[in-house]
C-alpha cells in the first residue's frame, strides 16, 4: 500500500473525436473515442440488429494522471467525458446534490464512461476520487472546490440535457447551431 | 497584477459579477478541451468563444477571467452562467494578438 500523498499532473495526453452514434431501430446510443481528423455526421451502418448512425462527434482529449511525487499512473482510458449539469431535471439525484454542494461553493461535475460499457462497468469510486483530488490540487480551494460523481446516478439518460465539455463545431466554418441534448 | 488592473489599464468590459482575482498568467485559445488540458489555475484565457461551455471549462480550470476579443458579441445566458460561477468574463474590442501584446508589455507572461 503505497502511503505517497500524491500530487497529480496531466500525462499521455491524446487530442481527438469524440463520436456519438445512436441506433435508429432501437434507441441505443454508443460512443467511442477516435484520432481520426474528422469523422462525418450521417454516416449509416448496419452491425448485427442496430442500425448506427453517427448523431455528433466532438473535439475532445484523453489522459491519464501521474503523481509527480511517486510516479504512479491511473490511466483514464475508460473516461468520455465530463458534463457540467444544467439542473434540468428537478428531481434527478444528480440535480439534486448540486443544488445542496453549491450552497458550500462546491461545483459538480459528472464523468460519463463509454457507453454502452460504462452502464455495467461504470468508472470506480477510487478513480473519481482521483479526479475529484486532481482538479482540486489544480485550483484555488479557499474560494471553491470541485466534487466529480459518476453518471449513473442520472436515472433516465434520455431525459438529460447536461453539456458536454467537448468543442462541438469546431471544425467548421459555419458558426455552431445551439446545441441539443445527445442522448434523448 | 488583479482583474482590476487588468480592467483599468486596458480599458477591458466586466461583464458579469464577479471577485477580484490574481492573474498570473495567460492561456490562448479557442478550444474548452485545451484550456482543460493545458491551461493553469489564475490564468487569464484570451478566446473568441462565447458558448456558455466555457464558462464550466473556466469554472474547472479555476482560470482568473475569461476575455472575450474582437469585439464578438456575448450571449445574455454565458454571462448568467459565469456570474453563478463567479466567474469574470471581461469583454475586449481589441483582437486577441493585440491585447497579447498589452498583457505582455504589462509584465503578463505564460509560465
Amino acid at each position: 500500500m503505497s502511503t505517497c500523498t500524491h500530487e497529480w499532473q496531466m500525462a499521455n495526453v491524446r487530442f481527438g473525436l469524440i463520436a456519438f452514434e445512436k441506433c435508429f431501430h432501437c434507441g441505443s446510443v454508443r460512443t467511442y473515442f477516435s484520432s481520426e481528423d474528422s469523422l462525418p455526421l450521417g454516416d449509416e451502418y448496419r452491425e448485427g440488429d442496430h442500425f448506427w448512425s453517427r448523431v455528433e462527434t466532438a473535439q475532445s482529449f484523453r489522459f491519464d494522471l501521474q503523481c509527480t511525487r511517486c510516479g504512479l499512473i491511473e490511466g483514464f482510458g475508460e473516461l468520455m467525458g465530463l458534463m457540467h449539469c444544467t439542473g434540468c431535471l428537478e428531481d434527478c439525484p444528480v440535480e439534486q446534490q448540486r443544488r445542496v454542494l453549491e450552497r458550500q461553493r462546491t461545483w459538480l461535475v459528472v464523468a460519463f464512461g463509454f457507453l454502452p460499457q460504462a452502464l455495467t462497468s461504470p468508472l470506480p469510486e477510487r478513480k473519481l476520487a482521483v479526479l475529484t483530488e486532481f482538479f482540486n490540487q489544480r485550483r484555488d480551494t479557499s474560494r471553491s472546490t470541485i466534487k466529480v460523481v459518476p453518471f449513473n446516478l442520472i436515472p433516465d439518460l434520455s431525459r438529460c440535457a447536461g453539456e458536454f465539455l467537448h468543442d462541438v463545431g469546431m471544425l467548421s466554418q459555419e458558426p455552431p447551431a445551439e446545441r441539443k441534448p445527445l442522448f434523448s | 497584477m488583479t482583474t482590476q488592473d487588468l480592467i483599468d489599464k486596458l480599458q477591458l468590459k466586466p461583464l458579469s459579477t464577479f471577485e477580484q482575482r490574481e492573474v498570473k498568467g495567460v492561456f490562448i485559445s479557442d478550444m474548452v478541451s485545451d484550456v482543460m488540458a493545458n491551461a493553469r489555475s489564475g490564468d487569464l484565457w484570451l478566446t473568441v468563444q462565447t458558448h456558455k461551455s466555457i464558462v464550466p471549462a473556466a469554472n474547472l480550470v479555476d482560470v482568473a477571467a475569461v476575455v472575450i476579443t474582437g469585439g464578438k458579441e456575448v450571449p445574455e445566458e454565458t454571462v448568467q452562467l459565469a456570474s453563478k460561477f463567479g466567474i469574470p468574463i471581461l469583454w475586449a474590442p481589441m483582437s486577441t494578438f493585440a491585447l497579447a501584446g498589452k498583457l505582455y508589455e504589462l509584465g503578463l507572461r505564460t509560465p
